[in-house]
């Protein structure tokens, strides 16, 4: 599904230039759970955020579904983006002014999906999330937890084939940090590939595959399953 | 999609109040403005539009070219003679009408009421085709008996419209004749150049017609329609033809007998010209004359109000978005590409911008009232119901939603969800526009500060500098002759609150006379009584004031200002001969009297030249004791009823209609002060808002700070120093620019308030204070915050 090969990435200010991403290979296939793992600043997120398409590499190739999208301008990211991705952020990333059914419609409405299919299917996957009860708070009125469930929900409700989650459990206590991770087995076993950005090695034991990265580069690739 | 927007642009304005105030605030007020302006515009620019035919109705407008080719004279004026000659000379001319303005007496019962009436050739309705209410137009004016009303003049004398048939009683060459009202029109509309309120047919001597020295007579306006199709050009090159020909005699001899070496030229003016002619004014029974100038300034002004408003919503919204970076990144991560955002962000705006608008249509109609005052119209915003303005005002909606709302949506649809969603995010670079806009929006408002803080001092030169001579506590009362004028004085001064009475020629008289035997000079003149100039307390320089012992004084002496004696260049004044060869009248100088200011401020003080002929008498002026004018204006008037019942009595306060002199500059000044103090306003709520925006973002800076012991002193001055500085560069720029206007502008006054450094001094000096006043609140505000508080929310 994803083959990364030579992937670079730089950032610049006026006097320095950091190399984030350093000629980085690597593949995942269609319906595995991979977790990337390393010390802070070691470029995991700058990773995660490439394959998500929020951002630009500076060198190497990406493909994603056989496709070379390491080119791709704003619009067409946008566009394979809002098909094929969903994302989950350590600090959930709700918009205030929201509720949590307008929060979980909002990728529904980017797809241009239809006001009476858009209610069926946030209720359905609110249902699953087991927060349909909440439907009409903000994110403010929610525990860690309960918005960190909308933010799954969010990812998920158009069905991408791919979940990029960044640390999801970084902001959450112990018992709430299982049940999301839970929600993401139970995604992966459904058949959403999931990429999981972690320090974590007890959420990391739930993947199949951990990448180790230091330096921007993958020092290790240990096979859980 | 749309449903989306909606509810995240309600629920953010209604969760930042003060912004969403500040914006709306600004740009209804804005827009307010724009809206009247566009109203004042529009009906300066329809003026006489509504007229049937008004396309091919013209003036006959004439200028005097001096032989080097210097205008000498330009008037919309002409005489009885011009119309009918032109229109047998030059076959385009298909029909003339002449319109002249006048006052007549009109006998209700007992009482004798004063009129406004014009004078106007029996086929007027053909021409102008002013709508009636009762009446046939094309006979109306047949008869010379015949009077047309207004519906507003036919209510007062017969509280009813429907008063075809019925009798007024006019004074005509002494005596009052029945006439016999014809026609009932429509009250003219307001954006007409003619607003009759009673027309009767246009009587004229058989001389008048025949005489050919009438072409230089210049008394009334004469409107000529041409022939379908002809060639404005052509017709004015005939009409210079047959002038040539046809005053040939006369042109020689007026040039022989007056020396007067300038040549006519005619010409046609569009009656939709004559509103805005600056050159070929409305007068002589027109009404309304406007000069194109005002609409530009009063423009310039709405522009300024609602370019600030729109800088606020640019700048705010710029400052704001931190707060909404995270919505920003989201959109973007579950889909959203940069043009959704930008509609997105747009549509916020219009949405505003809509709140706004329909807040400003209410500001606008409860404006009206005060704007029609000061733009002396009467305005309404039932002139929505036109495409034009409809149009315009549409445009102005979407123009000013783009205007605020561009700028920042391109700005925000821009930010990386990467750094956004990692609260990485900080608004880059100096921020020199936000810098910009807001030296941009202060130079603005202080430019208007210093324009409203000269006019007003201005103003207060014009009404209080002393004029030369004292006319408080005096009356004036017109329609009283040499033959009233001994009777009503002794009458007069029995009452003890009678200090003095005199009498003058109403109006006033320009010509020219000889002096040193072939200089001519040209002065006014006036005609006056010996009680005059003590009454006014004008100092009699050399030789002595007009005396009854003198009884020679009213037909051979005659006064000069020292204007007149430095003109003529005199050095012994008294004893000179002042030459009316025209008149084959010679006058000697017996006196000299102080120049003092006997036209408004507006002019320098000319020659001016006292006659005592008493036959020009016709205005009273009484000076009565200080406090006493309650008492005398009864018994004034008691008096003046006795001695003239069948003359509408009338009075005026010399130093009241002095000041009226200077209305204009009146109502400017307050239409300035307005602009002023919303620019100010609009600017100073704008800055607060940024203040505000930019103690959150230092909330952390600000906690920290205390921590390590900074007192609210320092902090508040941390605060206050980066707004303070635009302030001051605003200044630096504004205050060179306003000096400069403002003297070019107090150019137009020969006599004028000068511009001291203090003025700019104080008016930068409050400008300053009150923003000041403006950012220290907030900044005070976040001082005396608890530093636990805000390093807690990090």
């Amino acid at each position: 599904m994803i083959k990364i090969t030579n992937l670079e990435k730089y950032y610049r200010t006026e006097e320095v230039e950091t190399v984030a991403l350093n000629k980085l290979s690597f593949e995942i296939k269609e319906g595995e759970f991979v977790a990337i793992m390393g010390p802070s600043g070691c470029g995991k997120s700058t990773l995660l955020n490439i394959v998500g398409l929020l951002d630009d590499a500076d060198g190497g190739s990406f493909m994603f579904n056989g496709i070379e999208v390491a080119g791709f301008n704003e619009r067409k990211r946008a566009d394979l983006r809002k098909h094929n991705i969903g994302f989950v952020f350590q600090s959930f990333n709700l918009i205030d002014e929201l509720t949590v059914f307008e929060n979980v419609e909002l990728p529904l409405i980017y797809t241009g999906v239809k006001a009476a299919d858009r209610k069926t299917r946030v209720e359905e996957v609110l249902d699953k999330m087991q927060i349909m009860h909440r439907r009409n708070h903000y994110p403010q009125q929610l525990s860690g937890g309960q918005q960190q469930r909308v933010a799954v929900a969010r990812a998920v409700v158009n069905k991408p084939k791919l979940i990029l989650a960044d640390e999801p459990t970084g902001n959450l206590d112990s018992s709430n940090g299982n049940e999301v991770m839970q929600l993401l087995t139970d995604l992966n076993e459904q058949g959403t590939t999931i990429i999981m950005v972690t320090h974590s090695e007890h959420d990391a034991k739930y993947s199949h595959r951990i990448i180790r990265m230091l330096d921007g580069q993958t020092v290790t690739e240990n096979i859980l399953v | 999609m749309f449903k989306n927007y909606l509810k995240t642009a309600f629920r953010n304005f209604s969760k930042n109040k003060v912004y969403s105030f500040i914006n709306i605030a600004g740009l209804s007020m804005g827009l307010a403005c724009a809206m009247l302006i566009l109203l004042y515009t529009k009906d300066e620019v329809s003026y006489d539009r509504f007229l049937p035919g008004v396309n091919n109705i013209y003036r006959i407008v004439s200028k005097e070219v001096n032989p080097d080719g210097s205008i000498a004279m330009q008037s919309g004026n002409t005489g009885s003679f011009h119309g009918p000659a032109f229109a047998s000379g030059v076959p385009e001319i298909v029909s003339f009408v002449r319109f002249q303005g006048d006052y007549v007496n009109i006998k209700k019962g007992t009482e004798v009421l004063g009129q406004e009436a014009h004078f106007v050739d029996s086929n007027f309705f053909s021409m102008m085709q002013f709508p009636l209410l009762h009446g046939d137009g094309k006979t109306a004016l047949q008869q010379p008996d015949a009077v047309v009303l207004s519906e507003t003049v036919a209510r007062k004398f017969f509280g009813s419209a429907d008063v075809v048939g019925k009798t007024l009683k006019l004074q005509r060459n002494g005596t009052f004749k029945p006439y016999t009202v014809t026609a009932v029109a429509k009250d003219c509309p307001q954006n007409s150049s003619i607003k009759f309120q009673m027309l009767t047919k246009m009587e004229l001597r058989p001389d008048e017609i025949s005489d050919r020295m009438n072409w230089f007579n210049f008394f009334l306006n004469t409107f000529v329609v041409l022939a379908p199709g002809a060639d404005v050009k052509q017709v004015e090159k005939k009409m210079m033809r047959f002038y040539e020909t046809d005053a040939k005699e006369m042109i020689k001899i007026v040039a022989e007998k007056y020396n007067f070496k300038a040549k006519s030229e005619y010409m046609l003016q569009p009656y939709t010209d004559i509103h805005l002619s600056k050159d070929y004014r409305a007068d002589n029974g027109m009404v309304g004359a406007s000069n194109p100038m005002y609409s530009y300034i009063l423009s310039g002004i709405a522009l300024f109000i609602l370019l600030i408003a729109c800088i606020n919503f640019v700048n705010l919204t710029v400052a704001r978005s931190l707060k909404r970076a995270k919505e920003i990144g989201v959109r973007k991560v579950v889909g959203s590409d940069r043009r959704q955002l930008i509609a997105q962000f747009l549509g916020e705006s219009y949405i505003i911008c809509f709140v706004a608008f329909v807040l400003g249509l209410g500001i606008a109609q409860l404006l009206l009232p005060f704007f029609n005052d000061l733009s002396n119209k009467a305005l309404s915003l039932a002139y929505l119901f036109d495409l034009q303005l409809i149009s315009g005002y549409a445009a102005l909606f979407f123009v000013t939603g783009f205007l605020a709302g561009f700028y920042p949506a391109l700005v925000l649809s821009g930010f990386n969800p990467v750094q956004t969603l990692y609260n990485r995010f900080r608004l880059a670079g100096k921020n020199y526009l936000q810098k910009s806009l807001v030296v941009l929006q202060f130079s603005l408002a202080t430019l208007l500060i210093i324009a409203t803080t000269v006019m007003y001092r201005q103003f207060h030169f014009l009404v209080s500098k002393d004029l030369g001579y004292n006319d408080k506590h005096v009356l004036t009362v017109p329609n009283i002759s040499k033959n009233e004028i001994a009777v009503f004085r002794q009458e007069l001064l029995k009452n003890p609150n009678v200090e003095q009475v005199a009498v003058r020629n109403n109006g006033f008289n320009g010509t020219l006379a000889r002096v040193n035997g072939n200089k001519e000079i040209e002065f006014t003149m006036d005609w006056v009584d010996a009680d005059y100039l003590p009454l006014y307390k004008i100092p009699v320089v050399q030789g002595r004031n007009f005396s009854r012992s003198f009884t020679s004084d009213t037909s051979s002496a005659v006064m000069v200002n020292e204007a007149f004696v430095k003109a003529a260049g005199w050095k012994e004044p008294v004893g000179q001969v002042v030459d009316f060869w025209y008149r084959e009248k010679k006058y000697t100088v017996v006196g000299v009297v102080k120049d003092h200011h006997y036209a408004a401020l507006s002019e320098v003080i000319k020659p001016q030249l006292l006659c005592n002929d008493e036959n020009n008498f016709g205005l009273a002026v009484i000076r009565i004791k200080e406090g006493s004018a309650a008492a005398v204006l009864p018994y004034v008037e008691q008096v003046y009823k006795r001695l003239l019942p069948v003359q509408p009595y009338s009075y005026e306060f010399k130093d009241i209609s002095n000041q009226r002199q200077y209305e204009a500059e009146a109502k400017w000044k307050k239409m300035l002060l307005f602009g002023a103090f919303l620019t100010i306003f609009i600017s100073c709520i704008g800055l607060f808002g940024l203040s505000v925006l930019s103690a959150e973002k230092r909330l952390k800076e600000i906690g920290v700070r205390k921590v390590l012991g900074a007192s609210v002193t320092t902090i508040v001055k941390a605060l206050s120093k980066d707004f303070l500085q635009l302030v001051l560069v605003s200044l630096c720029i504004a205050i060179p620019v306003a000096w400069l206007l403002a003297d070019k502008w107090l150019q137009n006054y020969p006599y004028r308030a000068a511009l001291s450094w203090w003025l700019f001094a104080a008016t930068g000096a409050g400008i300053v204070l009150l923003a000041l006043l403006t950012v220290s609140y907030q900044a005070i505000r976040a001082a005396l915050a608890k530093p636990v508080k805000s390093l807690r929310t990090e």
